[in-house]
């Protein structure tokens, strides 16, 4: 389970500090901080970013909303973003919503108010809003990761990483080969947003790894994937099989 | 030859005469048999018809309906009735070869044969064939002289007595002649029997029997004298005129001669009379016309003044209209201003008075800070440790209230100018409430204020995020502001309905009474009293909380108890899934 990368664009120190200070308190790591829009950009260009905060006004100038264009017209560049601002003009707004999705913060804002604003972006971002604080989930699926609301920060795992899943009632253990930890999520919900071409389900209760499969026993009704973990094979979904190119 | 010529035209001039007289005379057993027969036979409408024209003499419309009749019925009586019809319509219409084909068209068990035969007999006559004429006429005069026939006998025996003539067997023509006239004399019918001596005379001319015509001239001229007939008595008058000029006695003649010529100018007087009453008819009809014009001109002159009238009537009344619709909309319009006027005044005042109240709250707020950080200087230099805590606390109470009331008054002025970002989404309401309720933990801490929180976590409302922050801390900032020491606040939401969700903070503080509640839920009222002296306040933050939720579309309800406690409620809609 890794902390998120989070990449700050505020040019008041005293006000990045905070920022700083708050994120780093809640496991948030903070890949830099840019006072311009070009080291913004480079930084961005640099680094694995999960989040961008973005300051609209940088040196009187909004910046901040222009480096939000820059990034949304880059192909595969778009990362989920807040705008943190103390002016509610209108026009300005007008112009920051139209770089979808959109979610902004207004100063002053405490603790949890920024915590609340970077899970909502993840949630935006990925198109599936009120999932970190319905009662029945706490997770947010990518492409790539899996973005986990942990206490009060948020935590993310890579897809790739994952051995299998267990479903346990409205719970799913995720195991990886160095970590097991629990998430809050429907097992119809996590096969609906997990590519159908890797995960498969060998059983009510298991969802597999393609890609971590290192042996499959249909007579023991097992499957053995990396690091000996051991899954079981339920006969209704044996046809999984036949997605694998048998050699004969 | 000059003589014959004459003759003739007498003879025309009679023979016309008689058949006029036998149109006359013979119809009255025959009209009725044909009224009988059509009361017979009333349902035969055209045959009804028929006979209604014909006794009309519209023969053109009897020869129509006849034909209907003879086309549609087989009732041979009523078939020879209309043949009948239709012969003596042709026959008035003169076309007698027609008429001629219609009577023979006519059964000969016809009860009015008789009649056929006579017309047959004159239409002989009148075709110049007298031979067939006399034997038609001898036919009737066969028949009985008993029995009821309704024809002139007297003329019968006169056109017989004429046949002859023409056939020129005089003596038999003088034979029929005189038993007319004979008749004629014991009918005393003076008309017929002037016509009748004329024929005599003539045959007797005809005969060059000039001594025995002569008298009978004379008679016929004598007796024309008593009638009424212009045409006869000319007739009579010429004879003579004929006669005494062939006798060579010039001066009578040409006194008859001249007489004929009075008669004849009497005719044309009659003529002229007609013409002069006629001229005196289309005279009168011009003046009448005239009269009718200048009525006519009367009236239009009065129809147009009429009109005229009208019209400007009509005029002078939308005109009034006009007027009073104006005047009216000027007095509403001066009663709207008048209105606006008022209540801007108001809301200028309530401006003002906003103005004075935070400028002197934040004036005094910012008077005690400078005074407190005086002190604050003052005790760092004696090193009082322990006052510069109780100082600075107090600094940053102070400093968070002024800070409040700043943001409220810039909410305030941006909601005013509609110059705030406003954008509706869905909320989670609890991590909301968890967000503002975080800023203020320390300070109910201060306060030794119990909270409790507990805010159901699947309420999501549609509304703008910083206005329900404005709005939450407002009220939290109230509750606290009104409790005691010790008191206790609750955030909590009661069961939503369909379309809000309730959020309720509650506070054990000093409540109000249902005045106060009254007139703070007003749309109008802006400050109100301060009835809690410690405690600072505008009523400037309870009413921005009730334009945003109004904005949001939300509702403020408030449950009070003076020294109990409040219930701030407020109603927020629901974030409705599918829109």
């Amino acid at each position: 389970m890794d902390n998120i990368n989070v990449l700050i664009i505020e040019d008041t120190p005293a006000e990045s500090e905070v920022l700083v200070k708050v994120l780093t308190a809640n496991n948030y790591n903070i890949v830099g901080v840019a006072p311009t829009y070009t080291e913004a950009l480079k930084l961005f260009y640099q680094t694995t970013i999960d989040i961008v905060v973005i300051d609209v006004f940088l040196d009187g100038k909004p910046d901040g909303i222009t480096f939000a264009e820059t990034i949304n017209i880059v192909p595969n560049g778009q990362k989920p973003f807040v705008f943190l601002t103390s002016s509610k003009d209108r026009q300005i707004f007008e112009r920051a919503k139209l770089t979808k999705p959109f979610s902004f913060l207004l100063k002053p804002f405490n603790e949890l108010e920024i915590l609340y604003a970077l899970e909502m972006a993840v949630e935006k971002f990925y198109g599936q809003t009120n999932a970190f604080h319905s009662e029945d989930q706490n997770t947010v699926v990518s492409t790539d990761s899996l973005f986990i609301k942990k206490n009060k920060s948020l935590k993310k795992v890579k897809i790739e990483d994952i051995l299998y899943i267990e479903v346990e009632d409205r719970y799913c253990n995720i195991i990886t080969e160095t970590e097991k930890f629990v998430i809050l999520i429907s097992l119809t919900k996590i096969m609906q947003l997990l590519d159908a071409t890797k995960f498969f389900q060998t059983h009510r209760n298991y969802i597999v790894n393609a890609s971590k499969i290192t042996e499959i026993m249909v007579s023991d009704n097992l499957v053995i994937l990396k690091g000996n973990h051991k899954v079981t094979l339920s006969d209704k979904y044996k046809d999984f099989v036949k997605n694998f190119h048998i050699l004969k | 030859m000059i003589k014959i010529k004459f003759l003739i035209f007498v003879f025309l001039i009679n023979s016309q005469l008689f058949l006029f007289s036998q149109g006359k005379n013979g119809g009255n057993l025959l009209n009725d048999e044909i009224k009988n027969k059509a009361k017979e036979f009333n349902k035969e409408v055209n045959f009804n018809k028929a006979q209604l024209f014909f006794f009309e003499n519209n023969w053109d419309s009897t020869l129509v309906y006849s034909m209907k009749q003879l086309s549609s019925s087989e009732n041979k009586e009523l078939k020879d009735y209309c043949h009948y019809f239709r012969a003596i319509s042709f026959y008035k219409k003169k076309l007698f070869k027609e008429a001629q084909k219609e009577f023979k068209q006519i059964s000969s068990g016809f009860s009015f044969y008789y009649k056929v035969k006579l017309y047959l007999g004159e239409i002989a006559l009148k075709q110049d064939k007298p031979k067939n004429a006399l034997q038609y006429f001898q036919e009737v005069e066969k028949l009985p002289h008993e029995g009821t026939y309704d024809f002139n006998r007297s003329s019968v025996l006169h056109n017989i007595g004429l046949c002859y003539l023409h056939l020129e067997k005089f003596d038999k023509a003088e034979e029929y002649l005189f038993k007319g006239a004979k008749l004629q004399e014991l009918a005393k019918d003076s008309l017929m029997l002037t016509g009748s001596y004329m024929d005599i005379a003539s045959l007797y001319y005809n005969q060059y029997k000039d001594d025995l015509a002569i008298p009978y001239f004379k008679k016929a001229y004598d007796l024309s004298k008593k009638i009424k007939s212009f045409e006869l008595r000319r007739t009579a008058t010429l004879n003579m005129a004929v006669v005494e000029e062939n006798r060579k006695n010039f001066p009578l003649s040409l006194t008859y001669r001249k007489e004929y010529e009075t008669w004849k100018d009497s005719l044309n007087d009659q003529n002229k009379v007609w013409a002069i009453a006629d001229l005196e008819k289309k005279f009168a009809i011009k003046q009448k016309q005239k009269e009718v014009n200048v009525l006519a001109a009367e009236n239009k002159v009065k129809v147009a003044e009429r009109n005229g009238f009208l019209i400007s009537s009509v005029l002078l009344l939308a005109l009034f209209g006009a007027g009073v619709y104006f005047y009216r909309q000027k007095i509403r319009n001066n009663k709207i201003i008048l209105a606006q006027k008022n209540e801007l005044d108001v809301l200028n005042a309530t401006k003002d008075k906003l103005f004075s109240i935070v400028s002197h709250d934040l004036r005094s707020s910012v008077n005690a800070l400078k005074t407190s950080n005086g002190k604050l200087i003052e005790n760092l230099e004696t090193k009082n440790y322990s006052e510069l805590d109780v100082l600075l606390h107090n600094n940053s109470t102070i400093a968070n209230g002024a800070y409040n009331l700043l943001d409220n008054l810039l909410n305030w002025a941006l909601l005013q100018t509609q110059q705030g970002y406003f954008f509706q989404e869905s909320l989670h309401l609890a991590a909301i409430v968890q967000h503002v309720e975080y800023n203020y933990k320390s300070l109910m801490l201060n306060k030794n204020i119990h909270f409790e929180s507990n805010v159901s976590a699947s309420d999501y409302v549609f509304a703008d995020l910083d206005s329900l922050k404005i709005i939450i801390r407002n009220l939290l900032d109230n509750a606290i502001k009104f409790s005691q020491e010790n008191g206790k606040i609750s955030i909590y939401t009661r069961p939503s309905s369909e379309d809000f969700c309730y959020l309720v903070i509650e506070d054990s503080g000093s409540g109000m009474n249902a005045a106060t509640r009254e007139e703070l839920l007003r749309e109008t009222v802006l400050l109100s009293k301060k009835k809690n002296d410690d405690a600072i306040g505008t009523g400037l933050g309870l009413q921005l909380c009730k334009s945003m939720l109004h904005k949001n579309e939300g509702r403020l309800q408030i449950e009070s108890e003076e020294n109990v406690g409040t219930k701030m409620i407020i109603a927020l809609p629901k974030f409705k899934t599918n829109g």
